[in-house]
């Protein structure tokens, strides 16, 4: 059972495309969002993202294709699918005269009925209770970007769009807004496709993924199918730091590229990085930070074998 | 109902939609104590004509005759500070980037128009009887009630209009003109739909009510020819409710004209707008 809801399709694109002029803005996109999915949708600034995303929500007709939601056509079931989705597309903007709480109550009773309480539990989810009946006016990005989650939230949705949920936003607001992600998916199941230009929040979040570029679609499937492990390259931060430095480069399959600021970076054979770190702690060097290293650029190449230019 | 309702809320939470309100009472409050100022000088230019021909007694310069006065300036600043609104009650959710928030919910962009136009009513209505109560109430604080004695409009001559009747015949007036600046706002509401901040639709609607107003009043045969194809020219109608007796056939279809205008362009935004991709 809980197999056939993890394969339930909530959104399907076929042929999607948009022209604007003579340029393709998005070409021939075949999009597969399963239930219960973090769906990321990676690619560099100018790639197409927002552009699909406009489509799927109805803010751009698409130029030909089609869009599915929940099984139906979204626009002969317009009303009906996008009472179950809601969504932020580039920054959110709300009525900056009005308090948060009135924003809330204008958009989200556009959706269904919401009552007072369900505003307040809403806004005490993203840490905005306190400011309820302040002017947007006074909010800061990180502030209107919660709130933006919270409109999403207010109608019950199955599906969230958010549209790069976390530029603009120092370490510390795009650390709140990822566990926001996860949370919402864990723990109301909700379904969420989320754009990025980030590798690096990709693999922090998503469980499956898209990478478009110029338009179209390179590659499409789940996070360690297409990230795999074929990164090579690490950032390391372990104690006591010299004997680490010495181990690794008894080691013939390590290299060490760099040192600095208590980290080194270090090129390790494919598929031996647990075994690097299994050796590190049998030495008794306690290793602190692990993680992979890559550069979108680097990603674009392998997944297009070199083809595609960002 | 709801979106009407969570359309007028924002309207009305806004300060420049109480720029219109604040300058009709200045203009009411300074006009109407400058005539009070100057009471003396205005009565005797009324009578100065009329007592030749007629015996005038009783009290000329009432409230009544104050506020049909102020009336006859209405289609000159009223369209500005419609379109002030009516020009921005679109575009400015694409300016502030609402529009991403509005129209990926479920209501249909035909049903957030409508309830948009039908605030862009509620806002004029509340304007023009704004002007006429305030034109009213403070006309018949400062000058008192009486009998309406008026120029005919259009032709030479003055009504007589008993002030028992003058209520009803206002309330007439007040609802015609409500109806000629809905054709004003209607055009700056077509445009507030093609475009994304609001400087455009005002300045576009104001220009084609000056160009309008302006061919429609040149004294040569080609534009006289025109003037019914304008519908500038049908926005004074309501001062034909204080004429005697009142031409109701010519209302109708100046009222027709207007309405069919306003019709007409209100469909035109409601096909652009369910049409438009959203790049803002």
């Amino acid at each position: 059972m809980e197999e056939t809801l993890q394969r339930e399709v909530v959104l399907r694109t076929l042929g999607l495309s948009k022209k604007f002029g003579k340029r393709w803005a998005a070409r021939n996109l075949n999009l597969e969002v399963h239930r219960g999915d973090i769906f990321c949708f990676l690619g560099p600034n100018g790639a197409g993202k927002s552009t699909a995303i406009r489509m799927i929500l109805t803010l751009l007709r698409p130029t030909s294709g089609s869009i599915e939601m929940f099984g139906k056509d979204l626009h002969q079931n317009r009303r009906d699918v996008l009472s179950r989705v809601c969504g932020i597309v580039e920054k959110p903007d709300f009525y900056l005269y009005l308090s948060a709480y009135k924003n809330l109550q204008i958009l989200g009773s556009m959706n269904r009925s919401v009552r007072s309480d369900e505003i307040m539990e809403i806004l005490d989810v993203v840490g905005l209770k306190s400011r309820a009946f302040e002017k947007v006016r006074t909010f800061s990005h990180g502030m209107k970007q919660r709130l933006g989650i919270a409109q999403a939230l207010l109608t019950k949705p199955e599906l969230i769009i958010l549209d790069e949920p976390t530029t603009g936003l120092d370490p510390q607001g795009m650390k709140e807004i990822r566990e926001l992600i996860k949370r919402l998916s864990h723990e109301r199941s909700m379904t969420i496709f989320l754009s990025s230009h980030l590798l690096s929040e990709v693999e922090l979040v998503a469980t499956r993924m898209a990478v478009i570029n110029k338009g179209e679609l390179i590659a499409q499937g789940t996070v360690s199918e297409l990230l795999g492990n074929e990164a090579t390259d690490y950032t390391l931060q372990a104690s006591p730091f010299h004997p680490a430095l010495e181990l690794m480069g008894s080691l013939a399959w390590v290299k060490v590229l760099s040192v600095g600021n208590g980290a080194m970076e270090v090129r390790v054979e494919p598929g031996r990085a647990p075994e690097l770190n299994k050796h590190l702690v049998t030495h008794g060097i306690s290793v602190s930070s692990f993680f992979p290293h890559r550069s979108l650029e680097d990603f674009f190449l392998k997944v297009t074998g070199g083809k595609s230019e960002i | 109902m709801k979106l009407v309702w969570f359309e007028t809320l924002k309207t009305f939470s806004r300060w420049r939609t109480y720029i219109g309100f604040g300058v009709i009472a200045l203009i009411v409050i300074i006009t109407e104590v400058v005539m009070k100022l100057s009471a003396d000088e205005i009565l005797y230019r009324m009578l100065r004509s009329l007592e030749k021909d007629f015996l005038i007694s009783g009290n000329v310069l009432n409230g009544w005759f104050v506020t049909a006065f102020i009336m006859n300036t209405l289609h000159i600043h009223m369209p500005f500070l419609i379109t002030l609104v009516a020009g921005d009650v679109v575009s400015s959710e694409a300016t502030s980037g609402t529009v991403r928030l509005l129209l990926i919910r479920p209501p249909s962009r035909s049903r957030i128009i409508t309830a948009k136009y039908i605030t862009t009513f509620f806002y004029t209505a509340g304007l023009v009887l704004f002007l006429g109560l305030l034109c009213i109430l403070l006309g018949l604080t400062l000058f008192g009630s009486g009998d309406l004695i008026i120029h005919h409009y259009g032709r030479f001559g003055v009504i007589y209009i008993e002030e028992a009747e003058i209520p009803i015949r206002m309330l007439f007036a007040f609802m015609a003109a409500i109806w000629s600046m809905m054709a004003v706002a209607s055009i700056a509401f077509l445009l507030s739909t093609l475009a994304e901040n609001s400087v455009g639709p005002i300045i576009g609607t104001m220009a084609v009510v000056v160009v309008f107003l302006v061919i429609g009043n040149f004294p040569l045969d080609f534009f006289r020819s025109l003037k019914p194809y304008l519908f500038t020219t049908y926005l004074t109608f309501w001062q034909q409710f204080l004429d005697d007796p009142i031409p109701w056939r010519q209302i109708g279809s100046s009222a027709a004209i207007l309405g069919l205008h306003s019709i007409l362009l209100f469909l035109i935004a409601l096909g652009v707008y369910a049409r438009k991709d959203i790049k803002s």
